[in-house]
């Protein structure tokens, strides 16, 4: 048998060699990450200003810190690296986009420094710019991955620390690059550059707790991937968070419980009359209310018949391929294109003015193509064994699905359901345009009380369907545009905090269902 | 077969002995050990252990697929593992890389040693194991890449080839070697022939056969020193099955193979020592290949190996 | 088995004399609707007889043919599906044709004077180009975050993260756009103004970062599935011979499932060009082009914003160009879905070749 030249000439020890002055080195530019990012973010955000102090330091001096204390880690790391003192696996080169990446921050750093700072022309600070970035890009490759991961960061922290240090960069500090009418303040770039700079440093430790190598990079890769997830699931809770703070309180103001069954909740269940001193959002809730029934009833019979259709019957084909292709294009469409769609094909024909009723159907036609695409995927899914045993005893199709597949995919179907209210519940463009008349109304659509039989076509009408109503995404707009939260602006928070409510709650049911019913499959 | 006896050695007892004096997890796994272990004890063993087994348990959430497994398997020879559908013989060979851990309802209790060191210790580097411990699947599964890149893929990820713009410029581009080790690893899997000339073809368009030998040479080249196959050839041909059953025994020459299955002729033909798992997830005779066919000591083996059960 | 029962013969199971029956109710049930939507078209006042004509037949229908009456509302069903788009598509052309007619390319792009209704001229130009300079500026934040969400979520999530994560980016997904907008309104363009030094409230950034928040979710979902329909198999050929997680994601399961990631951003871009409200809100809604182009802290108005901040006080060309600002945000949308949705049966059939 042929030569084996790759042959592992010493076979490589199965276990990891731990190596505490790495993990210790390594593990200080994370945590100075995250503290960089609670204390930088806190600033940002206006809570704290950059002159205030936290546990008797200043915030400036404390950013600066940070910024030494990671750069420098990483910096020991490079040396101890270098000379064999910490044991690590890195491989021949960092690579081309480690590279590239700091080359880029090299080129833009040097840039702008010349151009802005010392005025250079564009033939002075271009060539220059690039050398330095293709320098900095150069040396990176070249090294070995150890130095050309540990080195640039460390630097890059480093100088920005210097930089506030030495007050190239203060506080006071202002650009405004001419024509642009834009001013960066020191204020908001100190804390903002801090953060880059521990996101950097923290990548370049993640990738050094390994090892570097293989490892190393996989370290460094699931570190910005885990901080990604981590920042989403911190913009929920913050949006969250802040509408509830902001409207919470406003919200449930003045609300009267007993005597006896006696209950008043006035945002809640007044509506809106200056002359009474009512701010209440009552007849925004009911109107979408009426609006998520009247989509219901469009919808739902339609798109799940649709969906049994389009899997039970139809032969996968260029029929099914045709419906698939207008569904998700429905989809996708933009709401304020529905809107303008009902605004042509509605309301000439349902009494020439905006209305309830015209809303309703517009709001069916988007939940239509959700409820099409959740039931059609339940459906799929249910296995076709039950359907064969069904049919094996002879059972007819129709029966086959009314008592075997329907019942199966009625989990999926409901959770898209419920999902798919969340979504319109919150729609605002298309009632814009179809339903909206005055936002701030003091009275609640009477639909129950309006039926009336009448001798001639249509033999039913209702008035309070044909009339325009409000609804809560559009309360809180015409707040927005008539002014009323300028004035009063917990009134506009008040009315995102119960749309946000009643939204999200259809979301939490639906992915509630949703996980439950899984788990109880798997079981 | 070329495999060294080694009659004077006997590590099957002396390393079950030494390892159970160090191993944390199974100080009292002593009886269930014996229970599974009286058919066969008398097997003499060959050549050096490159895994020992002991006493493992493999559960699916609260399903046991495995119980109390503990057998040595020997170095450059092919061991062959059969047993009915169901048995535990994947979820077995899936331990000895630890591919397990990618299952995650699967959880491992006992111990698997690589000439000596414990694969199941904590800080253990899987990518090392890995290397060192190579897989080929049931299906073929090359990756839908050329051929030349199926091969020298596992090479590239452990650093040991580089081409590319980045290799160019540090002076260091070994597309000649990667072209030396193509060429080898292709014709240790006895594909060469018939691949030589479009190795910049997609591998998806090779043949079921040419795909799972694409996948072998592939193993080969991260040059391990054991190979776990899970029924290689149960998707070919009897043509395509024969090369794979010839590329096997080649293969022993130099490596420790271990090999899943269904075949009971292939079993017999290819092995050197056979293991024969049944339902429940036991192990119930492990011994000569010769042996277990001709002469097994438990009746039911013989009532399996004869087709009368299973 | 299911193949054989995917045909209609069974129902003869049921209803084996019924052969006959039911041509003339599906017919007249076909009539009767055909006709109330033609009514509710040209002469709404009577569409009400054909509703109830058609509610007649199928109740008749339901009670002697079940099965058939029930297929054959279904079909019904779907066809109307289908129908809704061509009824938008019908009339969005219908009601823009007049603009498009009247200001020829003129309303795609032309210099100076852009919206003026003295002078009767609407061209779309800023608009346009306010659509794209935040959709690029959306996509600049959706797809890398949504896609290492996906990533995030699908491969290298242990189980409780998993948990936690996936019902975040759906919830994501649930926030109204016009609470995007109410905060863009009331917090961020005040911040924007003390901080950046703005002069006016509203900026391209700002719009172009909080549409790029809500179009996250879309591509983090599609994507997501798109990553884990990646077959084990595949993944654990690179495991097997001692590859890293990280590089078999970044060498098998990223390149397998390229397509559908590509979908996945597209139908990201589809959700942010089509973004209403926040930009409504948060933008100025000024008929004119940031100074210089690409200046993103200046303000300027997008497709969707100018239909929703101006169809209150337009009539006659002024409304039709806004049909026409409509026409053309349906048209991208409509292409990116599309396109998106060949990219994704294609990746349907390579995994199946691959499998
Ligand atoms: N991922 C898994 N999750 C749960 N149970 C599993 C899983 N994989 C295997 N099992 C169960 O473990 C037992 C052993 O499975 P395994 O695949 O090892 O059998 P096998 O001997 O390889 O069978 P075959 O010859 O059919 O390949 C079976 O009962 C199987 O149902
Ligand atoms: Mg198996």
């Amino acid at each position: 048998m042929s030569e084996r030249t790759l042959r592992n000439q010493s076979r490589d020890p199965l276990a990891v060699e731990y190596s505490a002055a790495l993990a210790g080195l390594s593990v200080v530019p994370i945590a100075t990450f995250f503290a960089a990012f609670v204390v930088g973010g806190l600033t940002l955000a206006g809570q704290r200003s950059l002159g205030s102090t936290i546990l008797g330091i200043e915030i400036e001096t404390v950013l600066t810190a940070l910024l030494f204390v990671a750069g420098g880690c990483l910096l020991a790391i490079s040396v101890g690296s270098r000379y064999g003192v910490i044991e690590t696996t890195p491989d021949r080169s960092a690579g081309l986009g480690v590279a590239s990446g700091f080359g880029f921050v090299a080129f833009s750093g040097i840039g702008l420094a010349m151009s802005q700072t010392f005025g250079l022309g564009r033939l002075v600070w271009a060539p220059l710019a690039l050398i330095g970035g293709l320098t900095v890009a150069g040396a990176i490759v070249f090294a070995r991955e150890d130095l050309g991961v540990t080195v640039p960061a460390g630097l890059f922290s480093v100088a920005i620390g210097s930089l506030v240090l030495f007050d190239g960069l203060t506080p006071a500090w202002a650009w405004s690059p001419a024509g642009f009418g834009v001013t960066f303040n020191g204020t908001v770039l100190i804390p903002l550059l801090t953060i880059v700079a521990g996101l950097v440093t923290a990548w370049a430790a993640a990738n050094a707790f390994e090892g570097f190598g293989a490892a190393g990079r996989q370290a460094g890769a699931f570190f910005l991937i885990g901080a990604n997830a981590t920042l989403i699931l911190l913009v929920l809770l913050l949006l969250i968070a802040f509408i509830v703070k902001n409207g919470f309180w406003y919200a449930v103001d003045g609300i009267e419980i007993g005597p006896g069954l006696n209950f008043h909740w006035p945002f809640v269940m007044d509506g809106y009359d200056v002359v009474l001193n009512q701010k209440g959002i009552y007849p925004a809730i009911i109107g979408t209310f009426w609006l998520v029934v009247g989509a219901l009833v469009m919808a739902v019979p339609i798109g799940v018949g649709a969906a049994v259709f389009l899997t039970e019957y139809a032969e996968e084909g260029r029929f099914t391929s045709v419906i698939d292709i207008a569904t998700n294009g429905l989809w996708s469409t933009p709401s304020v294109v529905f809107g303008l769609f009902g605004y042509a094909f509605l309301v000439p024909r349902l009494g020439n003015n905006t209305s309830l009723l015209a809303g309703m159907i517009v709001l069916g036609f988007m939940l239509l193509p959700l409820v099409l695409i959740t039931s059609r995927e339940a459906i799929k899914s249910v296995p076709d064994e039950y359907r064969d045993a069904s049919a094996a005893l002879g059972v007819s199709k129709w029966e086959t699905i009314k008592d075997v597949t329907i019942p199966s995919a009625m989990p999926g179907i409901v959770t898209g359901i419920i999902i798919g209210i969340g979504r319109i519940a919150g729609e605002t463009a298309p009632i814009l345009i179809v339903t909206a008349d005055n936002p701030q109304r003091s009275s609640a659509p009477a639909i129950m009380g309006s039926f009336e039989l009448t001798t001639s076509p249509p033999f039913i009408v209702n008035e309070a369907l044909l009339s325009g109503s409000s609804a809560l995404p559009y309360q809180l707009y015409g707040a927005i545009t008539t002014g009323v939260v300028g004035d009063d602006p917990g009134y506009g928070w008040a009315t995102a905090f119960v749309l946000l409510l009643v939204v999200l709650s259809f979301y939490v049911i639906g992915i509630t269902t949703r996980i439950y019913f899984r788990k109880k499959l798997q079981a | 077969m070329s495999n060294t006896q080694n009659a004077s050695h006997d590590p099957a007892e002396s390393n079950r002995d030494d390892r159970s004096a160090d191993a944390v997890t199974q100080t009292t796994a002593g009886e269930s050990q014996e229970e599974t272990q009286t058919e066969w004890t008398d097997y003499e063993f060959r050549g050096e252990p490159k895994l020992s087994v002991d006493d493992l348990d493999v559960y699916y959430g609260d399903e046991r697929a495995l119980q109390g497994i503990t057998m040595d398997i020997p170095e450059n020879s092919v061991t062959a593992l059969i047993g009915p559908s169901g048995c535990g013989k994947s979820t077995f060979l899936r331990c000895l890389n630890r591919m397990n851990d990618r299952i995650k309802s699967a959880s491992v209790d006992g111990s698997v040693e690589l000439e000596g060191e414990e694969i199941y210790q904590d800080g253990l580097d899987l990518v090392t194991l890995r290397k060192r411990v190579g897989m080929v699947f049931q299906s073929p599964n090359p990756f839908p890449k050329t051929i030349r890149d199926n091969i020298s893929y596992g090479p590239r990820k452990h650093g040991d080839i580089e081409t590319g713009l980045l290799a160019r410029l540090l002076g260091d581009d070994s597309g000649e070697r990667e072209e030396k080790l193509v060429e080898r690893c292709l014709k240790q899997a006895a594909l060469w022939e018939e691949v030589s000339d479009r190795l910049d073809d997609n591998a998806l368009g090779l043949s079921g056969g040419q795909q799972q030998r694409l996948c072998i040479a592939r193993c080969l080249a991260v040059d391990p020193e054991v190979i776990l196959m899970d029924e290689p050839a149960s998707a070919l041909d009897p043509i395509a099955t024969a090369k794979i059953e010839d590329l096997i025994e080649e293969l022993a020459e130099e490596y420790t193979v271990v090999v899943v299955t269904h075949n009971m002729q292939q079993a017999a033909r290819i092995s050197d020592q056979t293991a024969v798992f049944l339902t429940g997830g036991e192990l119930v005779e492990f011994d000569d290949t010769d042996k277990i066919f001709e002469n097994p000591e438990s009746q039911r083996v013989e009532d399996y190996v004869t087709g009368k059960f299973g | 088995m299911s193949n054989s029962l995917r045909t209609s013969d069974s129902s003869d199971i049921e209803n084996p004399t019924a052969g006959d029956g039911r041509s003339p109710v599906l017919v007249a049930g076909g009539a009767t609707l055909a006709g109330a939507l033609l009514s509710f078209l040209f002469v709404p006042g009577v569409t009400v007889f054909f509703v109830l004509a058609f509610l007649g037949v199928a109740v008749y229908g339901w009670f002697v043919h079940q099965e058939a009456t029930a297929k054959g509302l279904m079909f019904l069903a779907t066809i109307s599906t289908a129908l809704v788009l061509v009824l938008i598509t019908a009339y969005l052309f219908l009601r823009s044709f007049p603009a498009f007619e009247q200001m020829g390319l003129e309303i795609l792009y032309t210099n100076g004077d852009y919206w003026s209704r003295g002078d009767d001229r609407y061209s779309l130009y800023p608009a346009i180009w306010g659509t794209v300079l935040t959709t690029i500026l959306a996509t600049l934040v959706a797809a890398p975050l949504g896609v290492a969400s996906a990533i995030f979520i699908s491969e290298i999530a242990p189980s409780w993260a998993h948990e936690i994560v996936k019902p975040a980016v759906e919830t994501l997904a649930g926030i109204p756009s016009i609470v995007y907008g109410f905060i863009g309104f009331t917090i961020i363009n005040g911040y924007m103004m003390d901080n950046f030094g703005l002069t006016s409230s509203g900026s391209i950034v700002v719009v172009g970062v909080v549409v790029g928040l809500m179009a996250l979710p879309t591509v983090a979902s599609v994507a997501e599935d798109a990553i884990s329909s990646v077959p084990d198999h595949m993944k654990d050929g690179a495991v097997a011979i001692g590859a890293t997680e990280w590089q078999t994601i970044k060498s098998v399961t990223l390149p397998a499932s390229f397509s559908g990631i590509s979908a996945a951003v597209l139908l990201g871009v589809g959700r942010a060009v089509g973004e209403t409200m926040a930009a409504t809100v948060i933008l100025g809604n000024v008929m004119q082009l940031p100074e210089p182009l690409y200046n993103v802290f200046g303000n300027t108005v997008t497709l969707t914003s100018l239909i929703a901040s101006q169809y209150g006080n337009a009539h006659g060309l002024h409304m039709q160009a806004l049909f026409a600002a409509g026409v053309i945000l349906f048209l991208t949308v409509m292409a990116l879905s599309i396109t998106a949705q060949l990219i994704e049966a294609r990746v349907k059939q390579n995994l199946g070749g691959e499998l």
